[in-house]
């Protein structure tokens, strides 16, 4: 039965069903509010697993918030609530007796401006495992050296690991921040348009990177750059002052969208 | 208003704030000039053999042969005013009786000039009090003796009309014709020879004990009655204050309760600080009975109250400082909230805490108010650091205070005064230093 | 969804943890979380206990003497014997040498501070600045006893022997300019009448006319000033310049934080209408950040009211309300000195009304410092809520 609302809430939005992929993270008429300023308005999408999904629109609709909701970061404003139903994995995320903070070890996230901690390279990766119990330093050097592995960065950091992370480039500390997120080994990376601060070079690198994650990986990214999301995405949500207005394939959205603001705001009538 | 008056008024009113800056940076010139101008002569001046004597025999410093030497050298030196003096006496015992009086009560008072000069008399008993043992240690000392030696305090009263003029005359002119008379040549035409003044450079000011009331000796007690005093007070505020700061910036709703607070921390840095010390006298000592009576702990635990405001706002803002995004990228990666407070914000705050830390220290290093009922006593040794709970001690503040004002000879250790003050605002101006230089070196190293 | 439908692995195939916590691990990590708070409000609220143990501990001191001598004599007699047979502790006069010396250290750092706050926010680039801060900053670390040190063995021995001569230069330099700036507006304002061809030479003879009145009037002042008998260098004069120098530095940062926060789109709209620098200044920055000035003037009066070392020192200790009340070239003894000074004889009688009078200062000084305070967060308050915060 589970099984069967997600399809409908897939067909709803997808013009081809021959999608049977599990959804990782599904929101059913889910809602934000600041205040009393409705941000995200009854939501109903599905986030399928091991993709990478896009969430275009344009500024101020409410794609972070929605983003931020996942891992409950938006707890850190006051005023902000939520109604309705966000799931992730089967399990709702805003129910009563949620760890927070085993939620936010399995649901990673990437920040618009890079933000390494003032401490040493290895410090910043190593922070998440240290406060999730990993004390042996053996272990601890296996799993820096894994996440910049995976994050593209090791081979530029291997020899200056114990130096401040901040003397790095732009590029290269997102690719640090991404290497922290990866390090507590999360199922879902939640990344809030990570190259808008970036020089084109070191974006390239990065969508490069996803590229590379998707699969071990599921992958949210809110980006304004549409290009970007054409490129990097499986999947594309379009979010309209708060509402969805379409879900489906990118490749379909692209070139085929369904909804007329859709097509408005691809061709860039509008945002 | 025409143009040109408006023009002029506005150049009048940059000068006038361009003059009170200057005004301003002239006023801490002439209060820093004297201390700085004076007080280096405690460390550096001219010694004379009275004062290698009173070395050797108070500090054991100083090498016993040359010394003797050179005390056998002053005495030759000395010889011939003592042998103007014995004849003199000689001369006043054949006097009749009423003569013999008053030049008697002259002699003294020359005697005792000698004796301020030069020390014990040959044949006079030692003295008890140390500083009445020896004679000028200082050169300069010594040279204002010699004015007192040479010159009689009168006063004229020549004119009816005004209060009578103070005025200076020759002693010498009491004794012409006398056998006194040529001790006020030979004395002024041999006092470097009597007193063999050599430059001495006493760094050990800082670090030795006094005798006899800071006659001779140095201010150790003092500096370390400030320091037990100051890094006492420091281990009560720092913790609660920086646990205060951590309370206001993260956990803490903003409301009426935390307005209520803050209005009380501000109260509290409101209190004037002699009221601390009653305060501190009415309740560590009487109430809760820390110590017995004045004691270093009493002392502490006043000067932390006072310095509390000042680490809780130093350490609020360097906490507010820190970047949001720092706690954000910590939350996302699982951690709780004091997690975060404590493995990141903290050591991003660290440099304005610290400049805090160290500005209070500079504060409660000079405060004298606060530990006149609860921790200061004028004369004492250095303490241990256990008897630092129950005794009290001589601090720099209080000292200063009481060497200028309730001291029975304050002309006398104008040297050390000055020293002891110059000591006090290099102290207080060097934590100030250290504290911004540390805060540069601190932000650059998080800065990258 | 009920848990016994989840598959045992992740969509990415990894095994799968819940997010549930048992209710006893939710019910814990609340009461953890809130302990953790409480443990925190507390530490925090000790300054809260701190302010209300003074209170409570200096009044309970100070109500004794209350109910020996009632309040009367303490408030309005100027009789203070407190060693006499019998005793009077009338402590009018050491309230009065308490708000002269404050007062005398207003008119110094008041007008001194704002100035230089001005300069500092507005007229001097960044780099003099730069170098203006330390100075401010090191007047503000000097301890007060080193100024104590300072008022009683240089500046005392200088007031008794010069200083006549020394007011008289400082009427000439503070009252020359002055005097000239205002003979100059004053001309101007009376020239403008004048028609137009005359107006220069009118400005001119205005100019000499109001200049020489001045001239002559500050040269009477100045003679005046020189022939000041002082008697000796310890007295109100003494302490409340070297107090308004203390209170400067709380001033100046103070007044220069709220000229700051008045905002530079305030200024660039005076500029933009052609207001000269000063005219933006006096009339726009000024009255715009007045609550702020305000609260920095209370509190340098805060600082200058419980300042204890440097009026025990030079003030000249004496118990008495000069006549004229004006007269600052005579000691005075304020509450501070009272209670520091007092109290090595008070001592020795714990319980008689020597030792509770000296708790009664305090509280009056408590009393004082604590509505100083309020005044001054209100008017800090009232400056926020002006710009908009």
């Amino acid at each position: 039965m589970e099984m069967a609302v997600e399809s409908d809430i897939f067909r709803s939005h997808v013009a081809d069903a021959d999608d049977d992929g599990t959804l990782h993270v599904t929101a059913q008429d889910f809602s934000i509010f600041y205040g009393s300023n409705e941000a995200v308005r009854e939501v109903t999408l599905g986030i399928p697993a091991g993709q990478v999904t896009a969430i275009i629109g344009p500024s101020g609709c409410g794609k972070s918030t929605f983003l931020r909701a996942i891992n409950r970061m938006n707890d850190l404003i006051p005023g902000c609530r939520a109604a309705g139903k966000l799931c992730f994995d089967g399990e709702h995320i805003y129910g009563s007796q949620v760890d927070v903070v085993a939620l936010r070890r399995r649901v990673g996230m990437v920040f618009q401006k890079p933000n390494p901690f003032p401490k040493s390279v290895f410090d910043n990766v190593a922070y998440g495992p240290r406060i999730h119990g990993l004390r042996s330093r053996g272990k601890l050097a296996q799993v820096v050296e894994r996440s910049l592995v995976r994050a593209a960065l090791w081979e530029e950091v291997k020899d200056r690991l114990a130096q401040n992370a901040l003397g790095l480039s732009g590029g290269q500390q997102q690719r640090l921040c991404i290497a922290r997120a990866l390090a507590v080994d999360p199922e879902i990376l939640l990344m809030d348009e990570p190259t808008s601060a970036l020089d084109p070079r070191s974006t390239g690198r990065i969508e490069d990177l996803i590229g590379e994650l998707r699969g071990t990986y599921t992958i949210i990214i809110v980006t304004h750059n549409m290009q970007q999301a054409a490129r990097v995405s499986d999947y594309t949500a379009f979010l309209y002052e708060g509402e969805l207005i379409e879900f489906g394939r990118t490749k379909q959205i692209f070139t085929n969208p369904q909804e007329k603001r859709t097509e408005d705001y691809i061709t860039g009538r509008f945002g | 208003m025409q143009l040109g008056t408006r023009k002029l008024l506005d150049r009048a009113f940059s000068g006038l704030g361009i003059c009170s800056i200057l005004l301003l940076a002239a006023a801490l010139l002439i209060i820093l000039a004297p201390m700085a101008g004076r007080g280096w002569r405690a460390f550096l001046f001219r010694g004379t053999v009275e004062y290698r004597r009173m070395m050797l025999e108070r500090f054991q410093r100083g090498d016993r042969e040359a010394i003797e030497a050179e005390e056998a050298q002053a005495a030759k030196a000395r010889q011939g005013a003592f042998d103007i003096l014995a004849a003199y006496e000689k001369e006043v015992a054949a006097l009749g009786f009423l003569e013999r009086r008053t030049r008697q009560d002259d002699l003294e008072k020359v005697r005792d000039c000698m004796r301020d000069l030069l020390g014990p008399l040959p044949g006079e008993e030692r003295p008890v009090l140390p500083r009445d043992q020896y004679g000028q240690t200082r050169w300069d000392r010594a040279k204002a003796k010699l004015d007192r030696l040479l010159l009689v305090e009168t006063y004229d009263y020549s004119d009816p009309t005004k209060m009578g003029v103070k005025v200076m005359v020759p002693r010498v002119d009491r004794f012409k014709g006398t056998a006194l008379e040529p001790l006020f040549t030979t004395v002024p035409e041999h006092l470097e020879a009597m007193m063999l003044p050599r430059v001495e450079f006493y760094w050990r000011f800082l670090f030795d004990v006094s005798h006899d009331a800071h006659f001779f000796g140095g201010v150790w007690p003092e500096m370390l009655g400030t320091i037990y005093l100051t890094v006492g007070a420091m281990l009560f505020a720092v913790p609660m204050g920086v646990v205060a700061a951590i309370y206001l910036v993260e956990f803490a709703h903003e409301g009426r309760v935390v307005s209520i607070l803050r209005t009380f921390i501000s109260t509290l840095a409101g209190v004037p600080s002699i009221v601390f010390g009653l305060f501190g006298l009415a309740f560590f000592i009487n109430t809760l009975g820390v110590s017995g009576s004045k004691s270093v702990l009493a002392g502490s635990l006043t000067l932390a109250l006072l310095v509390l405001p000042t680490v809780i706002r130093a350490a609020e803002e360097a906490i507010r400082a820190v970047p949001q995004t720092y706690k954000e990228a910590a939350l996302s990666l699982g951690a709780s909230r004091w997690r975060t407070v404590v493995t990141v914000m903290l050591p991003a705050a660290l440099p304005g805490i610290l400049t805090g830390i160290v500005i209070s220290m500079g504060r409660a290093a000079g405060e004298t108010a606060p530990i006149i009922f609860t921790a200061a006593v004028s004369v004492g040794k250095p303490l241990g650091l256990g008897e630092t709970l129950s005794q009290p001690t001589p601090a720099l503040p209080w000292n200063i205070y009481n060497l200028c004002s309730e001291h029975a000879e304050v002309n006398e250790i104008r040297h050390v005064q000055y020293g002891m003050v110059l000591t006090l605002v290099l102290l207080v101006l060097f934590l100030n230093a250290a504290a911004i230089i540390l805060r540069a070196r601190i932000s650059k190293k998080l800065r990258g | 969804m009920s848990q016994a439908e989840l598959s045992l692995t992740d969509p990415l195939g990894r095994p799968r943890q819940s997010l549930l916590l048992s209710k006893r691990a939710t019910r814990a990590k609340q009461v953890a979380s809130l302990a953790g708070r409480s443990v925190l409000f507390l530490i925090t609220s000790s300054s809260v206990l701190a302010v209300l143990f003074i209170f409570y501990y200096i009044a309970q001191d100070a109500l004794p003497f209350f109910r020996l001598r009632g309040a009367g004599e303490f408030f309005t007699s100027s009789e203070w014997y407190p060693s006499a047979e019998p005793a009077s502790f009338g402590s009018l006069s050491m309230f009065f040498g308490s708000g002269i010396v404050t007062l005398g250290a207003s008119l110094v750092a008041v007008p001194l501070g704002v100035a230089a706050a001005v300069c500092l926010s507005d007229v001097l680039p960044f780099g003099v600045r730069q170098l203006a801060k330390p100075v401010i900053e090191m007047l503000a670390a000097i301890p007060s006893v080193a100024y104590g040190f300072f008022a009683l063995v240089v500046f005392a021995p200088l007031l008794q022997e010069r200083g006549g001569a020394m007011l008289e230069v400082a009427a000439y330099v503070i009252g020359g300019p002055l005097a000239f700036l205002a003979a100059v507006v004053l001309a101007d304002l009376t020239s403008s009448r004048a028609p137009e061809k005359a107006r220069w030479a009118g400005r001119i003879v205005a100019f000499l006319l109001f200049g020489g009145a001045m001239a002559f009037g500050l040269v009477a002042l100045g003679g005046m000033l020189r022939g000041l008998p002082i008697d000796s260098g310890t007295n109100a004069l003494n302490a409340s310049i070297i107090l308004g120098i203390m209170a400067l530095p709380t001033v100046v940062s103070v007044s220069e934080d709220a000229l700051q926060a008045a905002g530079r789109d305030l200024r660039e709209g005076s500029y933009a209408l052609g207001a000269t620098r000063a005219e933006t200044i006096l009339r726009v920055v000024i009255p715009a950040s007045a609550s702020g000035i305000c609260a920095a003037v209370i509190l340098g009066v805060m600082r200058a009211v419980g300042e204890t070392m440097v009026v025990w020192m030079a003030s000249g200790n004496a118990a008495q309300i000069p006549s004229p009340w004006y007269d600052l070239t005579a000691p005075v003894r304020t509450l501070t000195a009272t209670i520091a000074g007092d109290m090595g004889e008070a001592d020795h009688v714990t319980g008689s009304a020597r030792y509770h009078v000296l708790f009664a200062m305090a509280l009056s000084l408590l009393a004082i410092s604590f509505v100083l305070n309020l005044a001054s967060e209100g008017a800090t308050r009232r400056a926020r809520r002006k710009l908009g915060h």
